[in-house]
């Protein structure tokens, strides 16, 4: 791999090599200001590659190459670089991560309590995220947030927030400084632009946080609010996690811990100002 | 461990305090419902993570027959894989079969080189992985 | 004919967790995850470490709890399930 760009995001830290020059300039970019692997090793590796030795320059197209891959994948072009970056980080992530338990949940803390968000992708849990962090919550992470069995803390796995479709527009108008990246239209996931987490995020990646709530956000209906007992919320959440079966035991004992002393909401919400609204007030009332 | 709710009342009698009631009719089709893990995590993880030999850092030096990375075109010693192996063929050659397209020495000394990986090296997430007992 | 014995899980392999109406059970030596409803961990606390037939064993929960619904076809159907799952074995 000609092109090499490393990076630590939370307890993570990546090496991600390329075939081009572009993707890792793009990521240098906005990576700006990330600390560098611990020790300068990397805990997993991402490469894109020229599948054919004419990909590289004859519409150069992207496939993903790791410790663990999609073989039925298909290649992205190089103008999503960034993306295709990110989609492998997930990935190595997802497959590979062993020592927190992994959840798909957004993640923002408030004097040392997290709030986490999870759901189906357009959940919203990437946007709320966002716009929680404009609103002064340190952000935590948008897409994973990590249980350390041990503690019960959750830590922080900042990436780039990935804004797709409208809610683009809705936190670019919430955050006029925010620092993004190239808008990527007509993805496979539809139109994305990335959000680099602010910079005291950023400098307090390393800072766990104790949960304090646990929330299941629903999009494009009226406001509605139901708590939810423990049993339900065990088995959300172990469909919503990648490793929780890899785990066993430590995975069980994180899982019923985080049941146990975690209030959980199931909450419906029509439009961005509403969630927030809602979520501050569920805060409140902890 | 026993169910916080469950009596351990002595046989009723008169003066003993009536017993919880119990259906043996589950509500719903079945008392048990097992956790599946959600699609991402299947077994078919193993299969789909890569080693590639050796690492990508190192692409181009050769494998010596005791698994060290040495440099290209030492004597005695094996160039790279020209593709990395599939973590079902690695789980296979570990427990004693031959990794794809290997002579027997070839297949010996890539062997040795994954089981020496380390952290940080690509592939050691997958190499790992094949380590546990589940996924 | 012999009837068939049931015995279930030893102790050690079990993490059991009443949460709600649900019990969530881990089994060590499968490392699934189960969720259970009543019946399931009142018949694995019956059974405690012994061995005996459907027929003893709806005696013994007739005598901790108050059947609703005392049958045998019952009983069995739930001991199958937790046979099917490894909670339970029958001997």
């Amino acid at each position: 791999m000609k092109h090499v760009f490393t990076v630590r995001i939370g307890p993570a830290g990546f090496r991600v090599g390329s075939d081009w020059r572009a993707p890792i300039r793009a990521l240098e970019r906005l990576y700006a200001g990330y600390p560098a692997p611990e020790d300068n090793i990397p805990d997993f590796t991402v490469r894109l590659f020229a599948a054919r030795p004419w990909r590289h320059w004859l519409r150069p197209s992207i496939t993903l190459g790791g410790d663990f891959v999609l073989p039925e994948a298909a290649p992205l072009p190089l103008s999503q670089g960034v993306l295709a970056a990110e989609m492998a980080m997930n990935l190595q992530m997802a497959m590979g991560q062993r020592r927190y338990l992994l959840l798909h949940a957004s993640a923002v803390e408030r004097e040392g309590r997290a709030v986490l968000m999870t759901g189906l992708s357009g959940a919203g849990k990437s946007t709320l995220a966002a716009l929680l962090a404009a609103r002064g919550w340190r952000l935590m992470g948008d897409e994973f947030a990590l249980i350390d069995p041990a503690s019960g803390l959750v830590h922080a796995f900042p990436r780039l927030v990935s804004l797709k479709n409208r809610a683009i527009e809705v936190v670019r108008k919430a955050l006029p400084e925010g620092r993004f990246g190239p808008l990527l239209a007509g993805t496979p996931k539809g139109d994305i632009q990335h959000l680099v987490p602010d910079s005291r995020s950023i400098a307090r990646m390393g800072d766990p946080a104790r949960p304090a709530l646990l929330l299941f956000p629903r999009f494009g209906f009226d406001n509605a609010e139901r708590g939810l007992g423990p049993s339900e919320v065990f088995v959300r959440l172990t469909q919503a996690s990648t490793n929780y079966v890899a785990l066993g035991e430590r995975g069980f004992a994180a899982m019923t811990r985080l049941v146990r002393e975690v209030a959980a909401c199931a909450i419906d919400y029509p439009d961005a100002d509403a969630a927030i609204t809602h979520v501050e007030r569920l805060w409140a009332t902890l | 461990m026993i169910d916080e709710t469950s009596d351990r009342s002595p046989e009723p009698g008169p003066g003993t305090t009536r017993r919880r009631a119990l259906m043996l009719g589950a509500v719903g089709a079945s008392a048990v419902v097992s956790i599946r893990p959600a699609l991402a995590q299947t077994q078919a993880s193993v299969i789909n993570c890569e080693i590639p030999v050796p690492d990508a850092g190192r692409a181009g030096s050769y494998i010596a027959a005791d698994g060290s990375v040495v440099p290209a075109g030492t004597s005695g010693a094996f160039p790279p894989a020209s593709l990395a192996f599939k973590g079902d063929d690695v789980k296979k050659a570990l427990a004693g079969g031959q990794l794809p397209g290997t002579t027997y020495e070839q297949n010996q000394a890539y062997v040795k080189y994954i089981r020496r990986l380390q952290q940080g090296t690509s592939g050691f997430t997958c190499f790992a992985s094949l380590q546990m007992p589940r996924g | 004919m012999a009837e068939r014995l049931y015995r279930a899980a030893s102790a050690e392999t079990l993490l059991i967790e009443p949460l709600d109406e649900f019990t969530l059970i881990f089994h060590r030596a499968s490392g699934l995850t189960h969720l259970v409803a009543a019946p399931a961990p009142e018949i694995i606390a019956a059974l405690d470490r012994d061995q005996i037939s459907a027929a003893t064993l709806l005696e013994r929960l007739g005598t901790r709890y108050e059947l609703g619904d005392a049958s045998d076809e019952l009983l069995q159907a739930r001991l199958d399930e937790l046979v099917a799952i490894g909670l339970v074995a029958a001997l």
